[in-house]
């Protein structure tokens, strides 16, 4: 793969020891001195906000994770928003109290296609090659970037493992990826290039939203199209089905378990102002219902906001002591950062149903401290099959690739078992092979990582703690 | 030359111009008309004044033959845009360094490198 660097140099009157001290604090400037970043330290989740237009109105989000630190010398980060690359920076001493900092990104040829498409130049369109063509619609930009960090890396370990295997009935698969930039537009406009390239199946590892759209394009045209994220339900069809986990079943594992622990019982609901958060919210006004709570209040806000503010105080005026969020992405990260510095914590519990490793690390360790979750999969949960899974991935994407998560890991089962129904009917419809996926859950066993079910996941109840998501408890089977 | 919109990548924003870009994209050197006739409920004018503005970003390229104007995808351009706005942020990230201090040294070697391998 062709790599381009681009790099950039300054002396500044500073020693190095202060340039490095001023990286992700408010006193550094620009983009990426003024990263999010909580700890400069190796493994440190990092967040640059790349100025892409002016006024700010199309700045996206470098996300990341600062991969060597050497105090006073280097900084380099690893990314995988909006594109997989690399930034360093370097500070030499230049004189006796002087810096000279360099900067430099690797950028590789699908950093320079983002680029591109990002201004409207059209993705290529191979040529046949005879492969069966598999589309993932994620997401590398917008509020949605965040909780996608690994799924584009989970579905190609996914293709991979299927081509090492032979691939599906004799032909090589391959794998059409696209950004939805968190908008239901965009996502519609990959699938229709999707279609147009013969996939045989769309994935759709983004919002509802998202996936409402992709299922309208692709309807009638032959093409299974699959949700692979948690999702509020509803919406499916022969063509169109949705795996993950679901709200009801979170908050089963959830609201009333909370309850008993804290003894509190007065909920405020926080959400989106979507087809998820209404679903989620529906089914949380049932479920406090059941376990003899009560609602104090509701906000819901559009996908992308930033400034939870307002929620906030109506969240304290309401004497609520149980927060349920079902905001996602960033506007996560805004909301349990805000309320943790707001000191929100010091009168509420916080159960979030979007809350997987990426979001938490990027909350960061003292606002993401207690957050509670209940999602089928964790990458620290050692259930069977998972230390594996974890080890091959590794392998193919190094020690800074970003945490396996609930979504990532769904769709990279998913497209492994469509490739299984794929291989038995190559020549069946997108109807016939979307029963097969759904009728694929009988299973005896157990959970195990590789053959989860994914229509009614097995649900483990998650706690934040500063090393990370850790289990605390395993959910009755649903019903 | 108009302002600088075109360096804004503002193409998700605007579902014409990122509509006419795919046209493009999809069928090779198209005229006007042809273009117009490919996207729903725009037209000639419109299309004509979004071409100006994808010409002057350096996204399509324009061919006259007679009296006839086609419009094809200008990558090539795009690529070098591309590269000059990464130089350019990276210039802006370095001088995040020396913003916020009063003593900056003077701006001088800012040089920038491209290289491939």
């Amino acid at each position: 793969m062709q790599t381009t660097t681009v790099a950039a140099e300054r002396t500044v009157a500073r020693t190095p020891h202060e340039v490095f001290a001023l990286f992700g604090t408010s006193r550094g400037a620009g983009w990426v001195f003024g990263a999010r970043c909580d700890e400069v330290r190796t493994g440190a989740p990092v967040s640059l906000r790349l100025p892409l237009g002016e006024q700010g109105r199309h700045d996206v989000d470098v996300l990341g994770r600062l991969c060597r630190v050497v105090p006073a010398a280097v900084i380099d980060i690893e990314h995988t928003q909006p594109w997989r690359g690399r930034l360093t920076l370097r500070f030499t001493p230049a004189g006796p109290r002087g810096t000279r900092v360099q900067a430099r990104a690797h950028v590789p040829a699908e950093g320079v296609e983002w680029l591109l498409h990002r201004r409207g130049i059209p993705l290529p369109e191979p040529p046949d090659d005879g492969a069966i063509r598999l589309g993932v619609i994620a997401t590398s930009s917008g509020p949605g970037a965040v909780y996608s960090l690994s799924a584009e890396l989970m579905a190609e370990l996914a293709v991979d493992e299927i081509n090492a295997d032979g691939g599906i009935a004799g032909h090589p698969v391959r794998l059409l990826p696209a950004d939805d930039a968190t908008d239901a537009e965009q996502a519609a406009a990959e699938a229709e290039r999707m279609v147009r390239l013969g996939c045989r199946a769309v994935f759709v590892n983004s919002t509802s939203a998202s996936f409402d759209a992709v299922r309208r394009v692709l309807a009638g045209r032959g093409v299974l199209v699959v949700h692979t994220v948690l999702n509020e339900g509803g919406g499916v069809s022969p063509t169109a089905i949705r795996f993950g986990e679901r709200p009801h079943a979170q908050l089963e594992a959830l609201v009333a378990p909370t309850m008993a622990t804290t003894g509190a019982r007065r909920w405020f609901l926080v959400g989106e102002g979507y087809v998820w958060s209404y679903g989620a919210h529906a089914a949380a006004q049932r479920a406090i219902a059941r376990a003899g709570g009560e609602v104090a209040g509701e906000a819901l806000s559009p996908l992308g906001t930033s400034d939870f503010s307002a929620t906030i105080d109506a969240v304290r005026r309401s004497g609520a002591d149980l927060v349920l969020s079902t905001l996602v992405g960033a506007d996560e990260v805004a909301f349990e950062r805000q309320s943790e510095a707001a000191g929100l914590r010091e009168s509420t519990r916080t159960v979030s149903l979007a809350l997987e490793e990426s979001t938490l690390a990027h909350i960061g360790p003292r606002a993401g401290n207690g957050l509670r979750t209940a999602l089928g999969y964790f990458q620290d949960n050692p259930v069977a099959g998972n230390a594996e899974l974890v080890g091959r991935y590794r392998a193919a994407f190094g020690t800074w690739a970003p945490a396996i998560t609930a979504l990532s890991e769904t769709v990279y089962e998913a497209i492994h078992q469509y490739a299984r129904v794929l291989h038995r009917d190559p020549d069946g419809s997108a109807a016939g092979h979307g029963q097969a996926l759904m009728r694929s859950r009988d299973r005896a066993g157990g959970d195990v990582v590789g053959a989860r079910d994914l229509l009614r996941p097995q649900l483990y109840v998650a706690e934040g703690r500063p090393s990370g998501l850790q289990v605390v408890g395993e959910a009755a089977p649903t019903r | 030359m108009e302002p600088n919109e075109n360096l804004a990548f503002d193409a998700l924003s605007d579902r014409v111009r990122r509509r006419i870009l795919a046209v493009l994209g999809e069928h090779g050197e198209l005229s006007v008309g042809d273009i117009a006739g490919r996207i729903d409920a725009v037209g000639r004018t419109t299309v004509s004044s979004h071409l100006r503005v994808l010409r002057t970003s350096g996204l399509v390229r324009e061919r006259r033959d007679g009296r006839n104007r086609f419009y094809s995808l200008d990558v090539d351009g795009a690529v070098r845009d591309a590269f000059v706005f990464l130089q350019s942020i990276l210039h802006q990230a370095v001088a995040g360094a020396a913003a916020t201090d009063p003593s900056t040294a003077e701006p001088a070697g800012t040089d920038g490198e491209r290289d491939t391998g």
